[in-house]
């Protein structure tokens, strides 16, 4: 599924050793920069499940799990826990420039309370997304990103970078899949720090 | 309240008459015309006269055109530009569904309301009155308001009123025209007045046909699809005495367009033909009578239907795939009342009744719409100087609010030369039947879209069939949530100046605050399959401004030019907001560096060119009996969303990657008479040959034409 990783880690080597009895160095440790994008099949109603520590696709079997961490079907975004997964996710939705975006905050996540009623809203004006009914484009709105606890209470923060169609052949077919581009910074070693 | 009046009167006759003196005096060369209008103020008035912002197309002009469609007559005037919903048409080869539609002041058209002798064209989809309903043939004049008339025509005149008058009968002729042009393109039209001693009769009717355009032969479909139409009027006036007037007018029209694309089932496409049937029909009776020589009173009685049927039929078995309706019917009992003379001092009043049903496929069920309106204007001069309008209309309905629209508009005559003009005034436009009543599931990928008012049967009867999860909880949706009108003030101040008996100018600036704008928005909860709800809610607000101004001049009465200019300025005030506070970023589409959006970057609102220009010219030699009439059009640079996939994240226009270039149309016709009753017209379209097929794809490239017409007076 993955398609790209255009960016990776700064410091992987240093976050392998960063064990939690060590004494934490005095200068915060980086976290791992990534870009990477997922193809979602309009056919599916799964959701795409993606784990931030293993930059990877989670297999659908595994939905029950807490391998992965967010979801996505279409323009729906889930994260796991409460009624999407037994993980310990929540969300908070951010606004401003990413890149300056740098202590996760300690409480304020948001959980999937039911299927229908998503921590991230994904609704047409509100939402994280700019729909136009010309083109039908799904363009994620600038300035918007998602803070996340993991599954498993690591920080991350995650930017939607763009939806574009794909599988469309004119004029035999219309299009077959979304393609998401995001990237993220992760924090391995479980601090808030998401410089 | 109103039902008791329904009955009472028998016919309304709006307006009174343009008198027949529109024709150029042939003895003093280059004249300037100061021309009688009936839709700034209902009465006859002389535009000198009225304090607001006035232009008339005369059938002169639609004549030297040799045009057949009055959608080419509009889109060459001064800030009047085509905005067609590219929705559709451009990429798949669907039929364009909605029409053309006219912008003004930068509204879009929903915002503009089209008048046939004073009465409303009744019967928009998405918002446009489709232009190509009404043949030219047999126009007197075209009279264009611009700036709100809400307080003489009620709902939709926020931009402003075009009002189409057809002619009179006269005296005894007739004319037949051939129209032949590109695209196997054929017109034919004849008009007829008979004019007894007191009975005078009108007739007009025309045939017009195309073969369509194919832009993209590698997309399944026509570009525009064949279609023929007809259309027809009769006019009947009838001179009861010196004192009543009775006029009695139908109009009909209908369109048959065979369509033939391609559309995706499922995962194959398939090929459906079928046709969409457009037909458009109305009555009214008038009678006007003057009671002394201060009072007159017009009573008129206004019928109209309108219907749009679309069927496409599987091509591998033949089978219904679609249907799709709209039928709008409307009855209209008005009764004005008129006290006192033009320009001098003059009192105007009226009451009316609409009563609106409007049925539909995507509708739940048929829909009713009743509405009372009262209007008051006082029209006075101050020692030959000053010109002042003050009006307010009150509109009553049962679905909304009551709305007061009122105006207050001067004239002031600095010298009898420069006339300063200016209005200030409300209107209003009310929801339409598709943001109330609409129910439809997209059968494809199964959201569902509900109107304000259908809202909670709607939610009730998804849950009850399963489509909502029976645990969600609509008590906070029991309540339909009305929609409000959306309301606008408009200003417009300006100056006329005759420079010379040769040269005018005129200038307007204006303004449109627009609040309350309808959009649609989607419910916090979905369906069981996980498809969205979509409803409409009462929620931006925007403002057009800027100027719009014209020069003319005849060098003599053969030769003469006119040039006109529109700058503007439109822009999403809730945008502007966002701005200022620093919570509007945009994202490089490249590096995705994020930014803060800054107040210059935006743009304003998409699809509209910050300048437009019109460009006139007509010669006329008499040795040779021959005219050439040439207008061009200018549209500016606009902004288009997406194109060519850009995408920042902003969500408004603010980056030139999303530009469309400006572009010029040209037209060029020449007139020859042949013979005493011939003339020969011979034409060339878009002579530059401009298309964008994805953009506009209503626009062919260059096209001829050739007509023949034969008049026969008296």
């Amino acid at each position: 599924m993955k398609i790209s990783l255009l960016a990776v880690a700064v410091a992987v080597t240093g976050l392998m050793s960063c064990g939690k009895e060590e004494v934490p160095a005095p200068p915060p440790t980086p976290s791992v920069s990534i870009v990477d994008s997922v193809e979602i099949p309009f056919s599916s109603n799964n959701y795409l499940f993606y784990s931030f520590k293993d930059s990877a696709v989670v297999a659908t079997s595994d939905s029950a799990t807490t391998k992965w961490d967010f979801g996505l079907r279409f323009v729906d975004i889930i994260v796991n826990s409460h009624s999407s997964g037994p993980g310990s996710a929540g969300v908070i939705t951010e606004t401003g420039i990413y890149d300056n975006f740098i202590t996760a905050p300690e409480t304020g996540y948001a959980y999937d309370t039911t299927a229908t009623q998503p921590a991230i809203d994904a609704s047409l004006s509100t939402g994280w997304y700019n729909y136009d009914d010309n083109t039908h484009a799904f363009s994620p709105k600038a300035g918007e990103f998602f803070v996340i606890r993991t599954a498993d209470n690591h920080y991350v923060k995650m930017e939607i970078l763009s939806v574009t169609y794909a599988g469309y052949v004119s004029p035999t077919a219309p299009p077959t899949t979304l393609i998401y581009k995001f990237r993220y910074n992760y924090q391995a070693d479980g601090t808030r720090n998401l410089q | 309240m109103f039902g008791k009046f329904l009955y009472t009167f028998l016919a309304i006759a709006l307006f009174t008459r343009v008198s027949a003196q529109l024709k150029p005096q042939e003895d003093s060369v280059g004249k300037l015309l100061d021309e009688v209008v009936v839709t700034a103020t209902r009465t006859e008035n002389k535009v000198s006269n009225i304090p607001l912002p006035i232009q008339v197309i005369s059938a002169k002009d639609i004549q030297l055109s040799g045009s057949q469609k009055l959608i080419d007559i509009l889109q060459m005037q001064t800030g009047l530009v085509i905005a067609n919903n590219p929705l559709g048409t451009a990429l798949q080869g669907y039929p364009n569904p909605f029409g053309d539609g006219i912008q003004m002041q930068g509204l879009d058209p929903a915002y503009t309301l089209i008048l046939v002798d004073g009465e409303p064209l009744i019967g928009r989809n998405a918002g446009i009155i489709n232009l190509g309903r009404i043949a030219i043939g047999n126009i007197k004049q075209i009279e264009i308001i611009r700036g709100p008339a809400t307080c003489l025509y009620g709902s939709d005149a926020l931009a402003g009123v075009i009002n189409i008058i057809t002619q009179e009968p006269i005296k005894n002729s007739a004319q037949f025209q051939t129209h032949y042009g590109t695209n196997n393109t054929l017109g034919l039209t004849g008009v007829g007045a008979l004019v007894g001693k007191k009975i005078g009769l009108e007739l007009f009717a025309n045939r017009y046909s195309s073969n369509g355009y194919d832009f993209d032969k590698n997309i399944y479909g026509k570009t525009v699809d064949p279609f023929h139409d007809y259309s027809a009027n009769a006019k009947l006036t009838y001179p009861i005495d010196d004192k009543t007037k009775f006029t009695l007018s139908g109009r009909f029209f209908t369109e048959t367009q065979f369509n033939n694309y391609l559309i995706f089932p499922q995962s194959e496409a398939e090929i459906v033909k079928g046709k969409t049937i457009e037909t458009d029909g109305s009555l009214f009776a008038r009678l006007q009578h003057t009671i002394n020589n201060k009072i007159t009173y017009v009573a008129s009685l206004y019928a109209t239907s309108y219907s749009n049927n679309a069927s496409v039929f599987l091509q591998k078995n033949d089978s219904l795939y679609e249907t799709i309706r709209l039928s709008d019917f409307m009855l209209r009992p008005e009764l004005q009342v008129n006290i006192g003379k033009n320009p001098s001092s003059l009192f105007v009043t009226g009451i009316g009744f609409n009563y609106e049903k409007v049925n539909s496929t995507r509708y739940e069920s048929v829909s009713n719409l009743n509405s009372g309106y009262l209007f008051v204007q006082k029209q006075f001069q101050i020692k030959n100087k000053t010109n002042i309008i003050a009006g307010a209309r009150y509109d009553k309905n049962s679905l909304y609010q009551a709305q007061l629209s009122p105006k207050l508009a001067i004239a002031y005559k600095l010298k009898p030369n420069f006339i300063l003009k200016g209005s200030v005034g409300g209107g209003f436009k009310a929801p339409d039947f598709r943001q109330q009543f609409l129910n439809f599931s997209n059968s494809l990928i199964g959201y569902t879209l509900l109107g304000a008012n259908e809202l909670s049967h709607g939610l009730e009867m998804l849950q009850q069939t399963g489509q909502i999860n029976p645990d969600i909880n609509l008590s906070p949706y029991r309540q339909n949530r009305h929609l409000s009108p959306e309301k606008s003030v408009g200003i417009n101040a300006g100056f006329d100046y005759t420079i010379s008996n040769k040269a005018v100018a005129k200038v307007n600036f204006f303004r449109n605050d627009i609040s309350n704008l309808i959009e649609s928005y989607n419910l916090p909860f979905s369906k069981t399959n996980n498809q969205s709800i979509y409803s409409y809610m009462n929620l931006n607000k925007v403002f057009t401004e800027g100027l719009e101004a014209s020069f003319s001049y005849n060098f003599n009465q053969n030769f003469s030019i006119f040039a006109g200019y529109q700058y503007l300025i439109a822009k999403d005030k809730e945008i502007l907001q966002k701005i200022r506070d620093g919570k509007l970023y945009k994202k490089d589409p490249v590096t995705y560096q994020t930014s803060l959006v800054t107040k210059n970057e935006y743009k304003g609102l998409y699809n509209r060119s910050r300048n437009n220009a019109n460009f006139r010219f007509q010669y006329n030699n008499i040795l040779y009996k021959t005219t050439a009439y040439v207008t061009a059009k200018y549209r500016g640079s606009y902004g288009f969303s997406g194109l060519n996939g850009f995408q920042n994240g902003s969500g408004i226009y603010d980056d030139d990657r999303e530009t469309v270039n400006g572009f010029v149309l040209l037209n060029t016709t020449i007139s020859k008479q042949i013979a005493a009753k011939w003339e020969v017209q011979g034409g060339i379209e878009n002579i530059l040959n401009y298309t964008n097929k994805l953009l506009m794809p209503n626009i062919f490239g260059r096209s001829y034409f050739i007509n023949i017409n034969f008049k026969l007076e008296k």
